[in-house]
């Protein structure tokens, strides 16, 4: 059995798509409570809603194209959690926040706090933010340095922690004979003094259900892989081929056993779109049309690249090789982009951006689909699947009720939830 | 006419702890049922809006211990995330939440607001505080908190940093075509470059704006350099004049704060200024005063709740001040509320401690108000006549009791005379608000 999530963001991703929801509805919470409500029904482990706190500006040197399509309004994934939380009961929800600003007393009691409202099913992606402009926007001249933004991360989280440890087992009283609410024998300062974060606590909220919510984490570069590995309960990869999805499980496993950790401790989930239609024909011709003309896919592949690096990919020459960019942005996305996954090496930049991106291909009928997904996790060894994919109400359906029931009659992820809490689901196999 | 809300003095917090009428306290904990049921109640009673309070300590200046603190219940969560919850179950009830500008990072805060501007349809305020405790400021990493009235210069600052944000995206830009397909006109959308000595922001801000533009801005303090950041800022004001209640006084005020608005560029109209009340409520008056007579002697018999009180809200520890004696000199020593703390020093003159504690547990909010509804409501639409006031804010805790007494007790009395409003007219709390 593996585990299933969605990834995605709070935005207008589908507007203009075939199949979105009107415009004026994307940021109410209809279309996101209805999908969360989906997405237990079909035994899903968790929704992962990613964040950014900037406008792409960097392709063609404007937020034109960011803005035109409508892929740059995004709006704090945070708000929406205590909302899908009151439709579902068991699935989990996991919404990102950068350690990089946001202040570590307000990051702890906000998850706390999500984490009563849940029940318990609530979990934090933390990323580091790679963007000059996210760090423009909160006050700084630059952005800090990769490696250095997860060793500030690692002092994030042991805060944070330190912070969500103040009220020891046993704190909470609420004896309504005696009167006692809290034993403030057992509420102690967390005194955390770090090179970037301190604070003196107690939190002064209540632990949730969890205790410690679920923590999630997505970067794919050796520091990225080295923070999930000493904190990280679940990871998202993105890989391009089922080898990549191999080494990177046991690359995980040796640095969870480094870090004094089982490899069962951490599940990684690799990003996958599928696309599915009534017969395999149908589903290829699908698949076609999705890898769009050669210039929409040099379009496409050269915003990637613009916004994994933070360097205006248009102003290349096409024909000449692919420029060597050392970036302080997003690492390992730059490396999958550039073919690094498969070791393929393209000659120059136009045949790099028009090829066929690199992805976990998914295509077929539901019940194909499903037997795909389980023979790439039983060679892979890995976790489970992360959906992802422009969100319309048409492809949670398909994906829902599609390939979630042709996974569960296969036996592949779960029938039913066995716990109550996000974690104890997530740890349960 | 004029306006109602409640003030949630606890925020997101413990109401009633063990107390006659808390009901279920300890399955209501850390639960949004109680709140929605505020909520709900406060629409169906024709109320502008609720306003939850916050706070980021557990108090430990009292016998520097968080013993009473913790026995008591003094806990919060956060109250931003009840604000979707509370909006999903009402239409037209504005709903405001706390957030301290000392600590909240501005793109961060101004990001918030907007998204609960969209999820509420238009109903989301914040009242902006600058935290008084010490400990506030070291549980956010500084060493100790800055002084008072730095911290308005930095409100100020503060919020024109996310005032900037907010107007990034200009009137038109979201365009949302569905036939040419443009989202948003680019040329609309442009840079705060906000350099403040503080706070700085580059933007735009990565969320549209919601249906208010401007959420709805609400300002508590009371000092002089509150007063001002309010007259600034502020589309509602919450007054309290427990310390120094009477007719005379909330008309001083009121007028203040008009004149203050003036001054700034505003109109007198442009901000509403609440009174807090504590309504007690009765089948006649005899009940009503029997209510008060129990209340009050509860609340003077607990010396240590009102030191503990006075403790949080000066920083200084009362439980080293001898009780049968006079008050000692205070001044230069308090960084906390600072209005609130000068006006009880002031009013514990030629009072030994006790009895300073205790004149002031007889606090009967701005303006006395104990009586049957229709009793209440007279007193009520006399003083708004004779100061022209805006409206009141009621701050007793929200036991189910209480909060059925004056929604479904009170308010109806205040609408069946016009007094307050019987329907929303807009659907945006701001236009509400500046409706009347």
């Amino acid at each position: 059995m593996f585990h299933m999530g969605w990834f995605l963001s709070y935005n207008a991703a589908a507007f203009g798509s075939r199949w979105g929801v009107r415009p004026t509805e994307w940021m109410k919470p209809q279309q996101w409570v209805n999908m969360g409500v989906s997405l237990e029904r079909a035994g899903w482990d968790y929704m992962m809603l990613e964040d950014a706190s900037f406008i792409p500006d960097v392709h063609g040197g404007s937020m034109q194209q960011a803005l035109a399509s409508g892929t740059a309004p995004k709006h704090d994934p945070m708000a929406l959690v205590p909302l899908i939380g009151a439709a579902t009961s068991r699935l989990g929800i996991i919404a990102t926040m950068t350690s990089t600003f946001y202040p570590p007393y307000l990051g702890a009691r906000l998850m706390a706090t999500l984490d009563h409202l849940t029940e318990g099913r609530v979990g934090l992606n933390m990323v580091t933010s790679h963007n000059l402009r996210t760090a423009q926007n909160f006050g700084m001249d630059g952005q800090i340095e990769h490696d250095e933004r997860y060793r500030r991360a690692d002092e994030w989280i042991r805060c944070v922690k330190a912070l969500w440890d103040t009220w020891e087992p046993g704190a909470i009283v609420m004896d309504e004979v005696t009167g006692v609410f809290a034993d403030h024998t057992k509420v102690h300062e967390a005194n955390f003094q770090g090179e970037y974060y301190s604070s003196r606590g107690p939190l002064n909220t209540m632990p949730g259900p969890q205790g410690r919510p679920v923590i999630c984490q997505a970067g794919g570069s050796p520091a990225g892989r080295a923070f999930a590995a000493e904190h990280a309960d679940t990871v998202v990869a993105s890989v391009g081929s089922v080898e990549a999805m191999k080494s990177y499980r046991e690359d995980m496993d040796e640095r969870l056993v480094a870090a004094g950790r089982k490899p069962t401790d951490c599940k990684v989930l690799f990003v996958v779109s599928p696309i599915l239609a009534d017969s395999q024909e149908m589903a290829d011709e699908l698949a076609e049309i999705q890898l769009g003309t050669v210039e929409q896919r040099r379009e496409r592949a050269l915003a990637a690249l613009s916004f994994a690096s933070g360097v205006d990919f248009t102003t290349f020459d096409l024909d000449a090789p692919v420029p060597e960019i050392h970036t302080n942005a997003a690492r390992s996305t730059m490396q999958r982009l550039l073919g690094g996954d498969t070791g393929a090496t393209a000659a120059t930049l136009r045949e790099l951006v028009e090829a066929p991106p690199q992805a976990i291909r998914v295509i077929g009928t539901p019940d194909a689909a499903a037997a795909q997904m389980g023979e790439y996790m039983q060679e892979a060894g890995g976790d489970g699947f992360l959906i992802s994919g422009t969100v319309t109400p048409r492809f949670v359906a398909e994906i829902a009720e599609g390939l979630g029931g042709a996974l569960r009659r296969r036996g592949l992820i779960r029938d039913g939830y066995s716990h109550e809490h996000l974690r104890d689901n997530l740890l349960a196999f | 006419m004029f306006h109602m809300g409640w003030f949630v003095g606890m925020g997101f917090g413990v109401y009633g702890w063990n107390q006659r009428w808390s009901g279920n306290s300890a399955r209501d904990v850390a639960n949004p049922k109680l709140f929605i049921d505020i909520a709900t109640s406060l629409e169906r009673a024709g109320f502008d809006y609720m306003m939850l309070e916050d706070s980021s300590v557990i108090p430990d200046v009292y016998q520097g211990s968080r013993e009473h603190a913790l026995k008591n219940g003094t806990m919060r969560l956060d109250p931003m995330p009840l604000v979707p919850l509370l909006a999903a179950h009402t239409r037209h009830l504005g709903i405001v939440a706390t957030a301290a500008t000392t600590f909240y990072p501005p793109y961060l805060a101004a990001r918030l607001m907007v998204t609960l501007d969209h999820l509420t349809e238009g109903r989301v305020g914040v009242n902006l505080v600058t935290a008084s405790p010490h400990a506030a400021a070291q549980n956010y990493g500084f060493e100790k908190h800055v002084e008072h009235d730095k911290r308005y210069v930095m409100a100020d600052e503060w919020i024109r940093c996310v005032k900037a944000l907010w107007d990034t995206w200009e009137p038109g830009a979201v365009v949302m075509d569905e036939v040419t397909g443009v989202f948003a006109d680019h040329t609309k959308v442009h840079t705060a470059d906000f350099q403040g000595e503080y706070y700085s922001s580059r933007g735009p801000l990565n969320s549209m704006p919601g249906p208010q533009g401007h959420p709805v801005i609400c300002q508590a303090g009371g000092s002089p350099a509150g007063r001002n950041f309010g007259a600034a800022h502020a589309d509602t004001i919450i007054a309290s004049l427990a310390e120094n209640p009477g007719v005379e006084n909330l008309k001083e005020y009121h007028q203040d704060m008009k004149a203050r608005l003036v001054a700034h560029g505003r109109k007198p109209d442009d901000a509403k200024v609440l009174f807090l009340i504590h309504p007690i409520l009765g089948d006649s008056m005899e009940e009503a005063r029997a209510k008060q007579k129990a209340m009050q002697e509860a609340t003077a018999a607990n010396i240590e709740g009102l030191l503990a009180g006075m403790s949080y809200y000066s920083g200084l520890d009362f439980s080293q001040f001898e009780l049968d004696a006079p008050l000692p000199d205070l001044s230069g020593l308090h960084n906390g509320h600072q209005s609130l703390v000068d006006d009880f020093v002031k009013r514990a003159e030629g009072k030994t401690l006790r009895e300073a504690l205790q004149a002031r547990s007889q606090t009967v909010g701005s303006i006395e108000l104990v009586g049957t509804p229709d009793s209440v409501a007279s007193q009520m639409g006399e003083l708004a006549d004779e100061i022209d006031g805006d409206g009141y804010l009621v701050r007793i805790p929200p036991t189910r009791k209480a909060l059925t007494e004056v929604c479904d007790g009170l308010a109806p009395v205040l609408r069946k005379r016009g007094m307050i409003r019987s329907g929303y007219s807009y659907d945006t709390f701001k236009e509400n608000l500046l409706e009347f």
